[in-house]
């Protein structure tokens, strides 16, 4: 479930992003939380994109098609 | 009736004027013409008509609505006028109480009065009379006007003309000889002043101006240079051009690494060399179509049969390739090839990309160090006779060789960046800041995990990445648009643990059920666990707190 031992994401990254498109100052953790949320966010994404891709198509799962149909509804839900 | 006593006033007045005015006036004119028209069609008469009405009041009516029995004198209109309007018994309510507002009207003050009237009037007729007012009454005819204009007309070759003055008036305010003149002046001056033999069929188009046009550097002017000695070295140039090859092909002799096709090369001959050889007036160069064959992706450029679409082909080949060797080379190789070996470079690039680049680069310096044309075989091998013409050449060769040198430094150091600068795609978000993608590593990881748990087998196509990985960073961006709202609401600058985790709550990720502990530990890794612990522990007592109140926190936040 949680990604392997290695560096799990890349922090200077994920802050640069929040940084870029908040355009304030972010406090210490906020960018693990945020990747939190992101996980729970992509475990959402994976579960409907493979329950959409079930449906759809049988036993294709996860495609990108049905990453496409799916991900609108999750990032609506995921608004704050 | 009121409007019949005006009318007679009117009608007197228009005959006085008409006896005063003299008859060439345009007054008068217009006076006549409003005579000859039909007499206006009043309202009242009209509303009579429209109203239920007895036969009696038809009649009236018919002749003066139809043009033709309209037609009456000017002096009868105004005497029969008011009749009908006498005749009128009204019957219906309708009828009455329109006469009752035609009275009212007739009490109304004389100038409202009138003007409603001349709304209602308007006929051609009554426009020639206002405008017959407007003029001046008085004026004298038009004819001296008339004739004084005919004779510019004629000065000016337009004998047929109307003499109607309308037409004539906006010519004549413009200057045309004048115009005339000026086109003769347009014409003649640059060409006369500048260069005065010129037939008119010549292509001058660079010579009318005495700049020459603006080429790309490889069309160097110096190719179309006026001097004999330089012409011909472009012919020579041309000639080199088919026989560039010819080059390798003594090189590839002093190598011996290709003597088998050498032997072939004596046979064959390219048309276009030999006319050019027979314009130059060497005709003994070796050809060059089996070497070509050696390096099969040149063979377009020879065979061209236009001059000069092959010359800037060559050059601009050259340019990159001499950049690439002169880095490896040294400064006393690179004044010596200043000299004029250049054109010979980009042929022993691709020597030595074909054959062993080392062998190559060895020989190719050790030939700019020694004899430095010795690379341009058939020249220097055969035509030893002809040394002025070959001396000629090469100064040519290495002028244009100087003018490629200090084109070529620029060239390749942009064609090196733009490569780099594209292997980094930073987006540039809202507010003008650029951020670098997530990684697509990272959201692999990730999502395979998920699909993994899930119970699928986990592979994510490539396309099926991609397309999460711009999910991501579309959800990277909500979220932080998101806190940037938060951390406002709140008074402040900074985004803080707390802003995220109301959001979390607002995503009812953080129920009664699950903290955000218990998420992070089923999602995150240790260390991030740790680092995460670490500080907000108290928060975490805050928290709960905030739980409680979380149904009011919810629909403020």
């Amino acid at each position: 479930m949680a990604p392997a031992a290695k560096p799990p994401y890349p922090r200077a990254t994920l802050r640069k992003t929040l940084r870029a498109h908040t355009n304030q100052p972010l406090s210490k953790n906020v960018d693990i939380l945020v990747f939190l949320n992101y996980a729970l966010f992509m475990q959402r994404l994976i579960r409907e994109a493979g329950i959409a891709g079930k449906q759809a198509g049988g036993s294709a799962g996860v495609t990108a098609r049905s990453v496409r149909k799916v991900r609108g509804d999750c990032l609506r839900g995921f608004r704050g | 009736m009121s409007e019949s006593a005006r009318k007679k006033q009117r009608t007197s007045t228009r005959e006085s004027e008409g006896q005063d005015g003299t008859e060439g006036t345009l007054y008068a004119d217009l006076h006549a013409h409003a005579h000859l028209n039909p007499k206006p069609v009043t309202p009242f008469r009209r509303a009579a008509s429209a109203g239920v009405t007895p036969n009696s009041r038809r009649t009236p009516n018919v002749p003066i609505r139809t043009p033709g029995t309209g037609a009456r004198t000017p002096r009868g209109g105004p005497a029969t006028r008011p009749i009908p309007s006498r005749r009128t018994a009204p019957t219906t309510p309708h009828a009455i109480r329109a006469l009752r507002e035609r009275a009212h009207a007739a009490r109304t003050p004389g100038h409202t009065r009138r003007r409603s009237g001349r709304i209602q009037r308007e006929t051609p007729r009554d426009i020639l009379r206002d405008l017959s007012r407007v003029l001046a009454r008085n004026t004298q005819p038009t004819e001296p006007h008339l004739q004084a204009r005919p004779p510019r007309n004629s000065a000016l070759d337009f004998p047929e003309i109307e003499d109607g003055p309308d037409p004539a008036v906006p010519r004549l305010s413009m200057p045309l000889e004048d115009m005339y003149d000026d086109d003769s002046i347009h014409e003649a001056p640059p060409r006369q002043s500048l260069l005065p033999h010129l037939p008119d069929d010549v292509d001058n188009g660079t010579i009318q101006s005495l700049e020459f046009g603006r080429r790309a550097i490889s069309e160097d002017p110096r190719m179309f240079g006026t001097r004999v000695s330089e012409r011909f070295a472009d012919l020579t140039e041309l000639g080199m051009d088919g026989e560039e090859y010819e080059i390798d092909g003594t090189f590839i002799n002093r190598r011996q690494t290709l003597d088998p096709q050498h032997a072939f090369q004596e046979g064959t001959d390219d048309d276009t060399t030999t006319d050019i050889r027979a314009l130059t007036g060497r005709r003994d160069g070796r050809p060059s179509d089996v070497d070509l064959g050696v390096f099969g992706d040149l063979d377009d450029e020879v065979d061209e049969p236009t001059f000069r679409f092959t010359i800037p082909q060559r050059i601009q080949a050259a340019a990159p390739e001499d950049q690439d060797e002169e880095e490896g080379l040294d400064a006393s190789a690179y004044d010596e090839r200043q000299n004029g070996v250049y054109n010979d470079e980009p042929l022993i690039d691709e020597q030595a990309d074909d054959n062993e680049a080392g062998e190559a680069a060895a020989t190719a310096e050790g030939e700019d160090a020694t004899g430095v044309f010795e690379a341009i075989g058939w020249e220097s091998e055969h035509d030893v006779e002809d040394d002025a013409e070959l001396e000629a050449y090469r100064e040519e060769t290495s002028a244009i060789d100087r003018s490629l040198q200090t084109q070529s430094p620029e060239r390749p150091t942009d064609a090196t960046k733009a490569p780099r600068r594209q292997r980094r795609e930073l987006m540039v978000s809202a507010h003008g800041l650029e951020y670098p993608s997530f990684p697509a590593a990272v959201v692999k990881r990730l999502a395979t995990g998920f699909a993994k748990s899930q119970g699928s087998n986990g592979k994510l196509s490539k396309d099926t990445v991609a397309v999460l990985a711009q999910t991501s960073d579309w959800f990277f961006e909500q979220v932080s648009e998101d806190l940037a709202a938060y951390a406002r609401h709140g008074g402040r600058k900074m985004i803080e643990e707390s802003d995220v985790i109301a959001i979390m709550k607002r995503q009812r990720q953080i129920t009664s059920n699950s903290t955000v502990f218990s998420l992070a530990q089923k999602l995150l890794p240790r260390e991030l666990l740790q680092q995460l612990r670490m500080e907000p522990l108290p928060k975490a007592k805050g928290q709960r707190q905030k739980r409680k109140r979380m149904e009011t926190i919810d629909e403020e936040s």
